[in-house]
């Protein structure tokens, strides 16, 4: 590589970007709001995300036995639920232990002492691997002999997995508007630094410089602008989360609970992929509507 | 070098610029277009560098068929042609060796072939001396010659000028005159549009003058008011 031409190439780019200062920093400024609002969206996403998972974890099949159940029954039940691959545990309730947690569920409210005869059911609690198959672990269940009643929460269940896929939705909405407000701004911005550059840009044509080449220099502006931008946004949300998370849990107790810490080094890498693409499309398409006129 | 055939030129807004122009330069030749402003010379070089597209005819250039070039090989029919113009079109914030070394830097030019060929051209237009300078600190005939260094670092087989000493005194234009006829005598096409007599009629070379879009007269050791008649001549 000609070592002369890099250095060209560098001090063009650099003194491009440094000569129209004003415009560098809107554009970086408008990355960096959009993509702080992209990063607490992201992480507002993934925080219900991990909540509602956690949710759905806690979830669990009751398969209540009949009276009459017979221990041969109660085996083939275990050994059918054992079989499943949906199936992540298993556990044999007696009705002996269903009661003692009862009692411990309901200390201080209900003296279950009262009760002269347990009325509970044995009953097996099943968990699933995923969520979304607990409906239809809940059906095959029911459909043996000797399971008299099937109880898993359905409404929790249906609302949750319809909520998850309607914040998909959303939020695959919500990314786009940002990603396109953004670009917009920026191919605004790079268009600004074309005009300020026209007579540079019809000399080199006239020179016979390609469209590629004379691209180039205003592509990597926008991929710094666009980089530039994510830093400002990663370091802005880093601050916010240190100074905010602590009492954001102090206000919300139970935020503790549900809410599970979104794997920051993930989302930094997707905001910088979003600035650096964002830049980079803005800039082409900026830039390729000047050559072609 | 340069060949056109029956070209026209009819631009989006409905006005002619050339009408079916046949016109043939050769290998080495120094020709002017001369005519009144409007009348087609700066088509007819823009035709050539292919800033215009013909709307008929036929061009070759340098061997290459500009009326059917692709926009993806206008950069490669650039580089066999240098192009003057009266404004300079100079970089303000690039020094003179910069503005030319720029030329072949954006082609992708190796270091080694821009270290030698600049300097060798800045003493060719005889500015080895202010090639640090800017063209804000340079006379209107030095930012002249050092456009037409830019032109020629490329080492183009032909030059084309729109109006070259259009903005200079007459001190400068006998200057820039003698520079092209320099270029012209290494070996150079050149190509010169203008409207100045004197240079015309001081040099008496080949005169094509163009009226309403068409080739009034062309001829070798020509004159400015060529193919003109008196009354012409007084009242233009």
């Amino acid at each position: 590589m000609d070592s002369g031409k890099v250095k060209f190439f560098l001090a063009e780019v650099l003194r491009n970007f440094s000569r129209n200062t004003g415009m560098q920093v809107t554009a970086i400024g408008t990355v960096a709001i959009t993509i702080v609002l992209l990063g607490l969206f992201l992480f507002v996403r993934a925080a219900i995300a991990d909540a509602g998972r956690q949710l759905l974890d806690e979830i669990s099949v009751s398969a209540y036995l009949r009276t009459d159940v017979t221990p041969l029954q109660v085996r083939a039940i275990a050994h059918f639920l054992a079989q499943d691959p949906r199936v992540a545990s298993v556990q044999y309730v007696p009705k002996k232990q269903g009661l003692a947690e009862l009692r411990e569920r309901t200390k201080g409210t209900i003296d279950v002492a009262l009760l002269t005869e347990n009325p509970l059911p044995d009953k097996f609690r099943i968990k699933a691997r995923v969520a979304d198959d607990v409906p239809a672990i809940a059906a095959s269940v029911r459909r043996l002999s000797g399971v008299d009643n099937v109880v898993y929460g359905q409404k929790i269940v249906q609302r949750l997995l319809q909520l998850g896929a309607v914040l998909r939705r959303i939020s695959i909405a919500v990314i786009v508007v940002f990603v396109a407000v953004a670009g917009i701004i920026i191919a605004n911005t790079i268009r600004l630094t074309v005009f300020a550059r026209r007579r540079e840009i019809a000399i080199m044509q006239l020179v016979g410089a390609t469209n590629t080449y004379i691209r180039l220099p205003f592509i990597c502006e926008g991929l710094l602008d666009g980089l530039i931008g994510a830093l400002v946004a990663t370091v802005l949300l880093a601050i916010a989360r240190a100074a905010l998370w602590p009492r954001l849990l102090e206000a919300l107790p139970w935020a503790q609970l549900t809410v599970v810490p979104v794997d920051g080094r993930l989302l930094t890498l997707e905001l910088f992929a979003v600035g650096a693409a964002i830049g980079v499309l803005a800039s082409w398409v900026s830039v390729g509507r000047h050559l072609r006129t | 070098m340069i060949s056109l055939r029956g070209v026209s030129l009819v631009y989006p807004n409905g006005v002619r610029a050339l009408d079916n122009i046949t016109l043939e330069i050769a290998k080495g030749d120094f020709v002017f277009l001369v005519g009144d402003s409007g009348t087609g010379k700066s088509s007819l070089l823009r035709l050539l560098y292919r800033e215009a597209a013909s709307t008929t005819g036929e061009i070759i250039v340098d061997g290459i068929r500009v009326d059917r070039l692709r926009r993806s090989r206008v950069p490669a029919l650039r580089r066999h042609l240098g192009v003057v113009f009266q404004d300079f079109k100079l970089l303000v914030d690039k020094t003179v060796w910069e503005n030319v070394a720029f030329a072949m830097q954006v082609t992708g030019a190796h270091t080694r072939d821009v270290m030698r060929q600049v300097p060798r051209v800045l003493d060719l237009v005889g500015l080895s001396h202010k090639s640090r300078m800017y063209p804000g600190e340079l006379s209107g005939g030095e930012q002249q010659r050092a456009a037409i260094a830019r032109a020629l670092v490329n080492n183009p087989k032909i030059l084309l000028c729109d109006e070259p000493t259009g903005n200079l005194d007459p001190a400068n234009t006998t200057e820039i005159t003698a520079l092209l006829l320099r270029i012209n005598l290494k070996g150079t096409t050149v190509v010169v549009a203008t409207h100045n007599q004197a240079v015309v009629d001081r040099m008496r070379r080949r005169v094509v003058r163009l009226e309403d879009g068409r080739i009034a007269a062309d001829e070798e050791r020509g004159y400015y008011y060529l193919g003109l008649r008196e009354s012409q001549v007084l009242s233009g």
